[in-house]
């Protein structure tokens, strides 16, 4: 069999290789189509009219008509944008600092039971929404807080944060003690070490907790259907009336959903390279 | 900078074992009143946002306590609000959406997922880009996932339903949400688009770590790549196979977005999962006892998924 070896490929083999080869291009396209052609379909009806919407044809007049009709009246989803981005940010700004600062206990410090605690923080996201819904609403009802932003801000916390304090260990036990070492021999007391020294080389570590957070709290769409009514509605209960007589109006939904989808789809290319991770501890909740 | 150890790296752990903790050593002056003032306000608030819930939960659980009829808790009445879950037709339906739910959405996840991995795990330059695609759906809102899937396969004008009317013609027209197994099957087709493409990246990053001399000395050997796939990459992909399992039960028990945008539970009570059930029995009936106690039925579920799911991640350490 020696002398078959040949560096030249046979006819056949070539031909049968280019074949798989094109077999191979065939099926990551039909890959590309099952995971883009959702968001693709989504995405054209949004600049499509009431009729076009209708029809599957690939041809059509676009129109940015859907896009003013979301932000008019009855449904107002301008004012809900405005909450949503509230929501999130705010919620953002409250994790990650507190976040940041256990996060650093947990890694840099040594203390008894710091293992079972921070066990603990991990097991809190296995919390079944549905538990923490009910005395949330009854409590909020008693302190009139039902359909306020501050509702939802304080019941996103519950998730957010305890994510946010695991997935931050995780970047501050990658950080060398080394440098923080130097510092101390430099003279610098702990709270100067964190703040010139640890917290810049963390940075990263915070931006891709904070869009998490930010994601989680943008996306949510529970809490929101139950703790809101009217004035503090998110994007994502908005959609729900945005409803005919015939169900949804279709072209105004994917306007909306556009609005719902781009930030988060422009962040998540952002911090792709932590994303597979990050949802291993995030996509419990 | 290295990638953050959240967790075990799926990747790696099953190749390399993770380097040994250093020796403990006082590397530098830990000052306890700093550690208490830094990790307090995290926990204030855990305790408020999550022990409180689950305590104020377990208490209303035991209490008769209908909203409808009085704003403060009624009486205690013992377990009869979880003996109750056990003798109601909407509890025993809702339990066994649920588990159907888990088994359809998981297997289809995880050979879509797999799927997806073994097309474009070589690395060719359609296939690297392919793989940055891959993100995205699992950042689409729940909401958007539901209402696109409900959109594409509406009889009329859905372009999947359409689709699926011109290659197999007896489908023109099938109405998916109208009927009770394809309403679920919908549902979870449009958390398989979400998830599928992420566990995919999962499996990827797995294939990438078997080494390539051991699938070359296979085929030396006279293996069949199915025999590769069964008798190397499986047994490899496995810890990453079960992590991810368990990562699609756990979400597939909590689901509710898409029922309330797809089916609203129907038809019939078909597509009422568990969530959905403890949602209709607390914010619309308002049975806030009741519901507490079928929530706390979901809680033990969960703590059984949570004790495999640390176990698995513990066992890196």
């Amino acid at each position: 069999m020696q002398g078959a070896v040949n560096h030249v490929p046979q006819p056949r083999v070539r031909a049968r290789r280019r074949l798989a080869q094109t077999g191979e291009v065939i099926a990551t396209l039909a890959v590309i189509f099952f995971v883009t052609f959702p968001l693709l379909w989504m995405i054209l009806a949004a600049f499509k009219n009431q009729i076009d919407v209708y029809s599957t044809r690939l041809l059509f007049q676009p129109t940015l008509d859907n896009f003013r009709a979301v932000f008019d009246n009855p449904v107002r989803l301008g004012a809900h944008v405005w909450v949503s981005a509230l929501v999130s940010f705010l919620t953002v700004a409250i994790t990650i600092p507190l976040g940041a600062a256990a996060s650093y206990v947990m890694s840099r410090h040594r203390f008894r039971g710091r293992d079972t605690l921070f066990l603990l923080i991990l097991i809190t996201q296995f919390v079944p929404a549905v538990v923490v819904a009910i005395p949330f609403f009854t409590l909020f009802r008693t302190l009139n807080l039902i359909d306020t932003p501050w509702a939802l801000i304080i019941v996103y916390l519950s998730f957010t944060l305890p994510y946010a304090i695991w997935m931050l260990r995780g970047f501050f036990d990658a950080l060398p003690v080394e440098i923080e070492e130097a510092s101390f021999i430099d003279g610098c007391n702990e709270l100067q070490t964190l703040r010139y020294v640890t917290l810049p080389l963390i940075m990263p570590g915070l931006l891709v907790a904070a869009v998490f957070a930010f994601i989680s709290a943008w996306n949510e769409f529970f809490f929101a259907l139950i703790l809101t009514r009217s004035d503090a509605l998110t994007l994502p209960v908005t959609m729900q009336t945005i409803s005919g007589p015939r169900g949804p109006m279709w072209e105004q939904v994917a306007a909306a959903g556009m609005l719902v989808m781009i930030p988060i789809l422009v962040m998540s290319l952002f911090i792709r390279r932590y994303f597979v991770e990050g949802i291993t501890v995030g996509a419990v909740k | 900078m290295e990638l953050p150890r959240t967790t075990p790296d799926l990747v790696a752990d099953s190749v390399a074992a993770p380097a040994a903790p250093a020796a403990p050593r006082p590397w530098r002056p830990q000052s306890p009143s700093l550690r208490w003032l830094m990790l307090g306000p995290a926990l204030l608030v855990i305790l408020a946002t999550v022990i409180y819930p689950l305590v104020a939960s377990l208490i209303t659980s035991f209490r008769d306590w209908r909203l409808i009829n009085s704003p403060v808790p009624g009486p205690f009445v013992g377990l009869a609000n979880y003996t109750r879950a056990f003798t109601d037709v909407g509890f025993l339906n809702s339990l066994g959406v649920s588990a159907l739910y888990t088994l359809i959405s998981v297997t289809l996840t995880l050979l879509t997922g797999l799927a997806i991995a073994l097309t474009l795990a070589k690395p060719t330059r359609l296939n690297v880009f392919a793989r940055t695609l891959l993100i995205f759906p699992f950042a689409v809102a729940p909401v958007l996932k539901g209402y696109s899937w409900r959109f594409m396969l509406n009889p009329e004008y859905g372009v999947y339903s359409k689709m699926l009317g011109e290659v197999f013609s007896p489908l023109k027209g099938y109405v998916w949400l109208g009927h009770e197994f394809s309403a679920l099957v919908s549902i979870a087709m449009s958390e398989i688009w979400g998830w599928a493409p992420l566990f995919a990246l999962m499996f990827i990053g797995a294939l990438g770590a078997i080494p390539a001399e051991t699938t070359e000395a296979a085929r030396v050997d006279g293996a069949t790549g199915l025999q590769i796939f069964r008798r190397i990459t499986l047994p490899l992909l496995a810890p990453v196979i079960y992590i991810v399992a368990l990562l699609k039960i756990i979400s597939a028990v909590k689901m509710f977005d898409q029922v309330a945008i797809m089916t609203g539970g129907g038809p019939g009570d078909s597509t009422q999962t568990l969530y959905f059930f403890v949602y209709h029995v607390a914010f619309r009936t308002l049975d806030l006892g009741y519901a507490s106690a079928v929530s706390y039925i979901i809680v033990a579920v969960m703590a059984l998924l949570a004790t495999l799911y640390v176990r698995t991640l513990m066992r890196g350490d």
